[in-house]
């Protein structure tokens, strides 16, 4: 049994004023391994991060099931954290408190809470920056203090939505090394939804590609370079086989897209 | 971690250059009010203007040594302060929770928005000569009055703060497992403390109004009273002694939020 698994999933949206619903998600199927790194990628609109979402159990699901080890997922739990988009970080407290903040609402009881906070600010290298307010870090150095937050309460699976989809390119190569490095030491499942495919292919053991009108799965792509992934293979040829086979996947959606617009 | 020293933080340093406009600016300022002084001196002396009417800074100075040894100045300025204090104190206790109950109650909002709204729009001075008539012409008028001018813009402050309460702050403390009177005390209080204090920033200068206009109409004693004591007499050096001690007050308790402000502002970027 996956430890994820997500079987005939639909997710809707209600419309505003009453004009019925939008379909995010529909019937969608997935497995996924403890210990797995998967990778979602699709253009915007795709329902990628609704799917992450409903894992988190912060978007209710219209139709399908959603198992996390055999526990059908109804809100968030204390087995999932989730690294937003947007450093979600609180603006009035600091990054020590912010990091706490995660422990405090998980109601963690285990030893003394800044002690452990620093240990993963630490980990993701901030370790002076501890008493900086958010509004005085850069936009990656955020995101670390996001991604200690969600590790800090030692979660099953880490769920990422796009957490390095506002950074300058050469931060986010740099983030995508760093996020490897921690994922490196204990392996927690790990699933990161991305619109950018070289990021989807470099992080990934897996990486499930989705199309929009409504949001379904096209491919499941199994990666299999080594590990530790290094910058270099960024341009071996087995990468650029992986590249080339989800442009086509992403090119044939956007012509779809066309296509629908011109038939509207 | 190469990456982290590159990405220095956004520490703010002060411009040498900024530092000397401000001096200069003080000077300036400086100079601007001690040739007003000096004007203001020589005037009537000249006779330029009748002194009777403008009175003199010498005089002034003069009158105020008078008005804090002889004036029963300390026995009118309690009557005013009980007013103000009594009155803000009941407008915060009544006022933050309300705010807070119509920030988070659509139905709340919807009854009690409309009345809200043209309270907070209209001068609660045109309430006054009601209040008088309840109340009397002693304290609880004024206090009455403090009360109304000071309560609606916390309301309306503390309401928008509120409302304006981040959803992905919100969102990410759901994920931990916050609950919702987590998220009220951790997300939704202290963000909406800026919005608060730029209420009760407003509220004070409209409760300095109500005691000064409240006591001007009808009262026994109080600043106000005193005012109306010395309009009706001409004694425009003595007015002029009131009318600072009131504008020091006023100063004196606005600053007094400002300084909150911009401790709770500290982890704001500048806006």
């Amino acid at each position: 049994m996956a430890q994820i698994e997500v079987r005939n999933l639909s997710i809707e949206y209600r419309l505003p004023k009453g004009e019925g619903t939008f379909t995010a998600v529909d019937s969608v199927s997935l497995d996924i391994e403890a210990g797995e790194f998967v990778t979602i990628v699709g253009s915007s609109g795709c329902g990628k991060s609704t799917l992450l979402l409903a894992i988190a159990g912060l978007v209710p699901i219209a139709d399908g099931t959603l198992t996390i080890d055999g526990d059908a997922v109804e809100g968030p739990g204390p087995n999932r954290s989730v690294v937003f988009q947007e450093a979600s970080l609180l603006p009035w407290k600091t990054v020590l408190g912010n990091v706490r903040f995660g422990l405090e609402m998980r109601r963690w009881r285990q030893g003394d809470l800044s002690k452990r906070a620093m240990q993963y600010i630490n980990l993701v290298g901030l370790g002076s920056f501890a008493d900086y307010h958010p509004h005085q870090l850069s936009g990656g150095m955020r995101q670390r203090v996001n991604i200690a937050r969600a590790l800090a309460v030692d979660p099953a699976v880490l769920l990422m939505d796009e957490p390095f989809g506002a950074l300058d390119a050469q931060t986010r190569e740099v983030m995508g090394d760093e996020l490897l490095r921690i994922w490196e030491r204990d392996r927690k499942t790990a699933l990161f939804v991305t619109h950018d495919i070289d990021e989807a292919i470099f992080l990934a053991d897996k990486v499930v590609v989705m199309g929009r009108n409504p949001g379904h799965i096209k491919d499941v792509i199994k990666v299999d370079l080594p590990r530790p992934r290094r910058g270099e293979m960024l341009d071996s040829d087995a990468f650029a086989e992986y590249r080339r086979r989800l442009r086509a996947h992403l090119a044939a959606d956007m012509a779809t897209m066309h296509l629908v617009r011109e038939a509207v | 971690m190469v990456a982290v020293a590159a990405t220095a933080p956004q520490k703010r340093v002060p411009e040498p250059a900024r530092l000397g406009a401000g001096a200069r600016s003080s000077v300036i300022g400086f100079c601007s009010v001690a040739a007003f002084l000096i004007l203001w001196q020589v005037a009537p002396e000249m006779g330029w203007v009748n002194g009777r009417f403008t009175s003199q800074p010498s005089e002034v100075a003069r009158a105020a040594v008078e008005v804090f040894r002889t004036d029963n100045f300390l026995h009118h300025a309690r009557i005013s302060l009980t007013e103000f204090f009594l009155g803000f104190a009941l407008a915060l206790v009544v006022s933050v929770p309300l705010g807070v109950l119509l920030g988070n109650s659509r139905l709340a909002r919807d009854i009690i928005n409309p009345p809200l709204m043209a309270l907070y729009i209209a001068p609660t001075l045109i309430l006054l000569p009601i209040m008088t008539i309840w109340l009397g012409i002693g304290m609880a008028s004024k206090v009455a009055v403090v009360f109304l001018g000071a309560i609606f813009p916390i309301i309306v402050n503390t309401m928008a703060g509120m409302r304006e309460a981040d959803a992905k702050l919100v969102r990410a403390a759901q994920s931990f497992g916050a609950t919702r009177m987590d998220i009220f005390r951790h997300i939704l209080l202290p963000g909406s403390l800026p919005s608060l204090l730029a209420g009760i920033r407003l509220a004070v200068g409209r409760a300095v109004l109500g005691v000064v206009v409240g006591e001007l109409y009808v009262s026994q004693a109080g600043i106000g009273h005193q005012l109306v004591v010395y309009g009706s007499s001409m004694r425009v050096d003595r007015l002029l002694v009131y009318a600072l001690v009131v504008s020091v007050f006023g100063y004196a308790m606005t600053t007094l939020v400002r300084v909150l402000e911009g401790r709770v502002r500290n982890w704001r970027p500048e806006t």
